[in-house]
C-alpha cells in the first residue's frame, strides 16, 4: 500500500515532467484504436446496413409466406421465437409510372405501427386511419422509381382494374433486401386499401415473420415452422438471406483497412516501446536512485509498466470514445450501431496486450539497472560508422561527419528510429497510391472499363430510334448497342454474365489488360472474376450455352472488369445468336471530353419525351469515396506515430550528448555548429527512413492495390502508384517536419549553458 | 546480554571482472561498527572505500565473506530481501545527491518514509519536521534543480532520515560541496549523530574524517589503520541555538 503511495507520487511526477509525450503516446494509441474501430464498424455497418436495420426496426429473423393465415399462437408457441409479426396479407400488383410497369408487392398493416418488424419511416410519415389511397414505399425501391412522398401512380391488380395510389411517406425495412437486388419491391397501405384493391384472397398471400430471442437458432425454429404448418407454406426467407443480399463489395475497404491497422499497430508498438525505451535510458539514474531506497526489481518493472502501460491504456480508452464518434460521423444517414462487443473486445484487448508487451522490454530493463546511482549510464563506443567515413572522405563540414557519427554510435536505437520513421512512411506511401488508384478511376473510367457514362434503354421506342436520338445529341461520341444475357457455364452449375456490346469490327473500349481486344465474331474478352471461376486462361475457348444455344468463343484478352466481380464475359453483339442480339436491349453511351453526364441524361430525357430511361454508370470510386475519409485520418495517426519516433530519437540524443556539448564547446565548435552537430545527429536516420519508406511504399501500394484488383476480380492493372510530384513532396514534407522536431531542442541545448557534471 | 553490533563483516571480498581479468577492490574487510557509532572510512582513490559501503547497503554484491546487520546474516540475501532491509533499516547520502529530478523536495523526502510504511500522514510529518530541522522549509515544492549544491546535500540527508534508519551510509558525501556547505553538511551529521544514529560515513578528506569517532584506513582494499579518536577531539557540545532534535 505505501509502495503503491510512494509509486504513484513518482510517476505522477514523471508524467507531469514530460507532458507532450505522454500525449503523443495516448495519441497515437488512441489514433490506432478510433482508425480500428472505425474500419470494424464501417466494415460492419457501412457495408452491411442490414445489422443497423435490422436492429432498429426490430426485425423478423425468419418470414414464412402462406396461402392462408397461418395458426399464429402455435408459431408463438414454438421454441425460440420471441415475437410473432403480422400475419399480414400481400398482393402482387404492377405499378405504372411514365409507362413503366413494375411488379410491387403491397402488403396491408395497420395504423398503428407493429411491434416487431417495424417499418422505418425516412421521409413523410406512417399511414393513417382514412389514408384510403395512401401508401408508404420502401426507400431503396422509390429511389429507383424516383418515387417521394406526395408523387402519385396507380397500380394495376391481377384483374387489371387500375387503383390510383399517394405516396405519404418512405420507409427502409430489413423484411427483404434493397430494390433492385431484390425484386419486388415492396409498399405498404393500410389492409383496407389492400381489400379494395385485391379483394380476391386467393390471389393474395399471408405473411408471418418470426422473431427470435436468438437468431443463431433460426434453423431449428425454421425446422420446427415447417413441422407445424407443412404444405401450407409457400416460401420461407430467414435474415440471413437479406443480410447477404445487403451487403456490398467491401472486400477492397477491408484489406485497406486491415492493412492499415494492422502495420499502424505495429509502428504503433514500435513508436510505444521507443518511447517508454528512451524514458528508461534517461532515468537510470533515478531508478538507481529508487533501488538504493529499497525498491526490489520487480517493483520497477511495475511501475515502469504502471505507468508507460497507463498511457496506453488511457489512449485505448480515449480511442474507443473517439471510434464510435468517428464511425458515427462518416456514416451520417445510416442507422449507427456500436460495434459489437466481440471485434470492439479483439481490438480493445489486442491493442492492450501490444502496448504491454512494448513496454514490458523496457521496463524490464528499468528493473535491471544497477542500484549503484553513481554508476554512469553504459559508456558510448565511439566507433565511426562507414557514413561517417565516408562523410570524412568527403570532406564534408565536421559539424555534419559528427552529427553523422553520432547517428549511428547507438547502432540498435539508430535502427528503431530510422525503422519507426520508414514504417509510418511506408503506410502513407500506400495510403496516397490508394487515393491516386482513387483518382484515376474517377478521371480515367474508360481505364476502369467503364468508358460509357451513360446506358439508354427504352420499352417504349424502337432500338433505332434510342440509337438515332442518342446519336443527335451533342455531347455523344459514341453509341454502342448492347445486350446482356445469362449464359451456362460448362459444367453447367452457375451463369456468368455474357455481355455482348459494339460490334467485332467496331468493339466497345474496353480497358484490356492482357491479350487483345476481340476483332472477330466469336472471339471475347473476360475479366479476371471468369477466368479464375472457369479456371481458364487468354487463348482458351470456352463452351457455354445462352438460353438452349451452345456458345463457343476464344478468349482473347483480359479486360478491367469493375462488375459482377468480374465474372463477366464481353463479345461483340455479332458474336451472340441473333435472337439474342436483335434488338438490342441498350446503348452505351460514350460522351465527349467535358461533356457532363447529368445535363446529357436531362437532355436526352427531354429530346425522347421522357420515353427513354437514362442510367448513369456507378464508378466503382464512387462506392469506395469511404476509403479517402480514411485515408486522410490514417495518414494523420501515421504522421503522429512518427513524430512521436521522432522526438524519442531526438531526446535520446541529446541526452547521450548532454556531456559531449560542453566538451565541443571547449574544442571551439560554435553553437550553430553545436546544433547542427544535434540536427544531423537526429535527422539523419530520419531522412534514411523517410526515404526508405518512401520507396519501399510506392511499389508496395501498387503491388497491394494490384493484389487486390486480382482477388477482387476486376483484375490486375489498376494500380496506380503516387504520382512523382506527390511523392517528393511527401517526403520533402517528412524529412522538414523530421529536421524542425530536431532543430528546436537542438538550438535550446546548444545555447544552453551546460554545467559539467557527472551524469 | 548486549546490543549486537548494526555492521559486522567477515572477510569480506569484492572481485570486479574487467573483461575477464578480476580486479580486487576489497580483500577480506573485517570491520564491526557498535551502535552509536560514527565510523569514517578513509583512503585515497580506489582504496575500495565505496566499494565497501556498496556492499554493506547491499547495492554491490559480495564476492565472498559475511556481513551481518543488526546481529542477521545479510550477505546471502536475495536482491529484493536487500531491498526491502533497505527500507527499514538503511538510509544512503551519495557524493552527487541524486535527488528524483522530476519530484519535489517534498516528495523526494517522503519518498523513503512511505516506502518504509508510513503513512501520508506521518511522511508529512516527519518530512515538515525534518526539512525544519535542516533550514529547507521554505524549499518544500520547489524542484531539486533550483537548488544549490549545498541545500541539494541537506535534501538527501533529509531523505535519508526519512525512515528513520539504523545505519546512515554516506558516499563522500561533501565530495561535491564547497567548504561552507561541507561545513553545515558535516555539521548536520555530527547532530544526528549525537542523537544516537550510527553513521559509516566514506571520504578521502582529513578534515570529514576528523568528525568520527572512528577512522578506519583503507588501502587497496585492506584495513591498514583503524583508530578511535579520542572523545577530547571531538567538537563540543554544540553552541546553544542550532541543537537540533532530529530523532524524534
Amino acid at each position: 500500500m505505501s509502495t503503491l503511495r510512494a509509486s504513484a507520487r513518482w510517476v505522477r511526477a514523471d508524467l507531469r515532467a514530460r507532458r507532450g509525450q505522454a500525449l503523443l503516446t495516448v495519441l497515437a494509441v488512441a489514433g490506432i484504436v478510433t482508425a480500428l474501430i472505425t474500419a470494424a464498424t464501417l466494415l460492419e455497418d457501412g457495408t452491411n446496413p442490414w445489422r443497423g436495420l435490422f436492429t432498429e426496426s426490430r426485425g423478423a429473423h425468419v418470414w414464412i409466406h402462406t396461402r392462408d393465415a397461418p395458426q399464429v399462437a402455435a408459431l408463438a408457441r414454438l421454441r425460440g421465437v420471441a415475437r410473432v409479426a403480422g400475419p399480414y396479407r400481400a398482393a402482387p400488383v404492377m405499378l405504372t409510372r411514365d409507362g413503366r410497369r413494375t411488379p410491387v408487392t403491397l402488403r396491408g398493416m395497420e395504423a398503428r405501427p407493429p411491434d416487431v418488424a417495424v417499418p422505418l419511416v425516412r421521409a413523410g410519415r406512417w399511414l393513417r386511419q382514412g389514408d384510403g389511397d395512401g401508401v408508404v414505399i420502401e426507400r431503396s425501391f422509390a429511389e429507383a422509381l424516383g418515387l417521394r412522398v406526395g408523387s402519385s401512380f396507380t397500380v394495376t391488380a391481377l384483374n387489371g382494374a387500375l387503383h390510383p395510389l399517394t405516396v405519404v411517406g418512405l420507409a427502409d425495412t430489413a423484411d427483404q433486401g434493397f430494390y433492385p437486388e431484390t425484386t419486388p419491391g415492396l409498399a405498404w397501405t393500410l389492409t383496407s386499401t389492400l381489400v379494395r384493391i385485391e379483394p380476391a384472397p386467393g390471389r393474395s398471400e399471408m405473411v408471418t415473420g418470426l422473431r427470435l430471442t436468438d437468431g443463431e437458432d433460426t434453423l431449428p425454429v425454421v425446422h420446427s415452422a415447417v413441422t407445424l404448418l407443412g404444405g401450407q407454406i409457400q416460401r420461407m426467407s430467414t435474415w440471413r438471406e437479406v443480410r447477404a443480399s445487403m451487403e456490398l463489395d467491401n472486400r477492397l475497404l477491408g484489406l485497406l483497412l486491415a492493412l492499415f491497422g494492422g502495420v499502424g499497430m505495429v509502428a504503433a508498438a514500435l513508436a510505444i516501446a521507443n518511447a517508454a525505451g528512451g524514458r528508461v535510458l534517461g532515468q537510470v539514474r533515478d531508478l538507481a536512485t529508487l533501488k538504493s531506497l529499497g525498491y526490489t526489481r520487480g517493483q520497477i518493472f511495475c511501475l515502469l509498466m504502471a505507468e508507460h502501460g497507463a498511457l496506453g491504456m488511457i489512449g485505448i480508452a480515449a480511442g474507443v470514445v473517439c471510434g464510435q464518434l468517428a464511425s458515427s460521423f462518416a456514416l451520417r444517414g445510416v442507422p449507427i450501431l456500436p460495434l459489437s462487443p466481440v471485434p470492439l473486445m479483439a481490438i480493445t484487448a489486442g491493442t492492450a496486450v501490444v502496448v504491454l508487451v512494448a513496454v514490458a522490454l523496457p521496463a524490464w530493463r528499468g528493473g535491471r539497472t544497477a542500484p549503484i546511482p553513481a554508476a554512469p549510464a553504459a559508456p558510448l563506443r565511439g566507433h565511426l560508422s562507414h557514413l561517417a567515413r565516408l562523410a570524412l572522405l568527403v570532406r564534408l563540414p565536421a559539424a555534419l561527419v559528427l552529427g553523422t557519427r553520432d547517428a549511428f554510435t547507438r547502432r540498435v536505437p539508430a535502427f528503431l528510429s530510422i525503422f519507426g520513421v520508414a514504417l509510418p512512411m511506408m503506410m502513407i506511401v500506400v495510403g496516397l497510391g490508394c487515393w491516386a488508384t482513387l483518382d484515376d478511376f474517377l478521371r480515367h473510367p474508360e481505364r476502369v472499363g467503364q468508358a460509357a457514362a451513360l446506358t439508354v434503354r427504352s420499352d417504349r421506342l424502337p432500338a433505332e430510334d434510342v440509337a438515332r436520338v442518342s446519336r443527335a445529341d451533342p455531347g455523344v461520341a459514341a453509341v454502342y448497342p448492347g445486350s446482356e444475357v445469362s449464359a451456362l457455364e460448362p459444367e453447367q452449375t452457375r451463369s456468368v454474365l455474357v455481355r455482348a456490346i459494339g460490334t467485332s469490327t467496331d468493339p466497345y473500349p474496353f480497358s484490356v489488360a492482357e491479350g487483345r481486344m476481340f476483332a472477330a465474331r466469336g472471339e471475347a474478352v473476360a475479366g479476371q472474376g471468369l477466368l479464375d471461376l472457369m479456371g481458364v486462361r487468354i487463348g482458351d475457348r470456352v463452351r457455354m450455352t445462352v438460353g438452349g444455344t451452345p456458345l463457343i468463343v476464344h478468349i482473347v484478352g483480359r479486360v478491367i472488369e469493375p462488375e459482377q466481380d468480374g465474372e463477366v464475359l464481353s463479345l461483340g453483339l455479332d458474336s451472340l445468336a441473333a435472337k439474342d442480339a436483335v434488338p438490342p436491349q441498350f446503348h452505351s453511351l460514350v460522351l465527349k471530353d467535358g461533356a457532363d453526364p447529368a445535363t446529357v441524361r436531362a437532355r436526352l430525357l427531354a429530346a425522347s419525351g421522357e420515353a427513354l430511361e437514362v442510367r448513369r454508370v456507378v464508378n466503382p470510386a464512387d462506392r469506395l469515396s469511404v476509403i479517402r475519409g480514411i485515408i486522410v485520418a490514417l495518414i494523420a495517426v501515421l504522421s503522429l506515430l512518427g513524430l512521436a519516433n521522432l522526438l524519442t530519437a531526438s531526446a535520446l540524443g541529446l541526452r547521450d550528448h548532454a556531456l559531449d556539448l560542453a566538451v565541443l564547446k571547449a574544442l571551439g565548435l560554435t553553437p550553430r555548429q553545436v546544433t547542427l552537430i544535434l540536427v544531423t545527429g537526429t535527422g539523419l536516420p530520419a531522412a534514411l527512413g523517410v526515404l526508405g519508406g518512401a520507396l519501399a511504399g510506392a511499389p508496395l501500394a501498387a503491388g497491394l492495390i494490384e493484389l487486390q484488383g486480382r482477388t477482387s476480380g476486376i483484375g490486375a492493372g489498376i494500380g496506380r502508384a503516387p504520382s512523382a510530384l506527390t511523392l517528393t513532396l511527401a517526403v520533402l514534407a517528412a524529412i522538414g517536419a523530421a529536421l524542425l522536431v530536431a532543430l528546436i531542442p537542438a538550438r535550446n541545448a546548444a545555447r544552453a549553458r551546460v554545467p559539467v557534471t557527472a551524469r | 546480554m548486549s546490543e549486537p553490533p548494526v555492521v559486522r563483516t567477515v572477510n569480506l571480498v569484492k572481485i570486479y571482472q574487467n573483461g575477464g581479468v578480476p580486479v580486487p577492490a576489497v580483500r577480506g574487510v573485517d570491520l564491526v561498527v557498535e551502535p552509536g557509532q560514527f565510523v569514517a572510512i578513509t583512503g585515497p582513490s580506489g582504496s575500495g572505500k565505496s566499494t565497501l559501503v556498496h556492499m554493506l547497503g547491499g547495492l554491490d554484491p559480495r564476492t565472498s565473506g559475511e556481513i551481518w546487520l543488526d546481529g542477521k546474516r545479510a550477505d546471502t540475501m536475495s536482491e529484493s530481501a536487500w531491498a526491502l532491509l533497505r527500507r527499514r533499516k538503511i538510509g544512503f547520502v551519495f557524493q552527487f545527491f541524486n535527488l528524483v529530478a522530476n519530484m519535489t523536495v517534498a516528495d523526494n523526502v517522503e519518498l523513503p518514509a512511505l516506502l518504509a510504511g508510513a503513512s501520508a500522514r506521518d511522511a508529512r510529518e516527519r518530512r515538515e519536521h525534518l526539512l525544519g530541522a535542516l533550514g529547507l522549509t521554505g524549499r518544500a515544492d520547489a524542484s531539486p534543480a533550483q537548488l544549490a549544491g549545498g541545500e541539494q546535500q541537506r535534501v538527501a540527508l533529509a531523505r535519508a532520515l526519512s525512515n528513520k534508519p539504523s545505519l546512515l551510509l554516506a558516499d563522500e558525501p561533501t565530495g561535491n560541496l564547497d567548504s561552507r556547505n561541507t561545513r553545515d553538511v558535516l555539521r548536520l551529521l555530527g547532530e544526528v549523530h549525537r542523537d544516537g544514529q550510527t553513521i559509516v560515513l566514506v571520504t578521502h578528506d582529513a578534515r570529514v574524517a576528523s568528525m568520527a569517532d572512528r577512522v578506519v584506513t583503507l588501502l587497496d582494499g585492506e584495513i591498514v589503520d583503524d583508530g578511535a579518536l579520542g572523545t577530547a577531539r571531538r567538537r563540543p557540545r554544540g553552541t546553544a541555538g542550532d541543537v537540533v532534535e532530529l530523532r524524534g
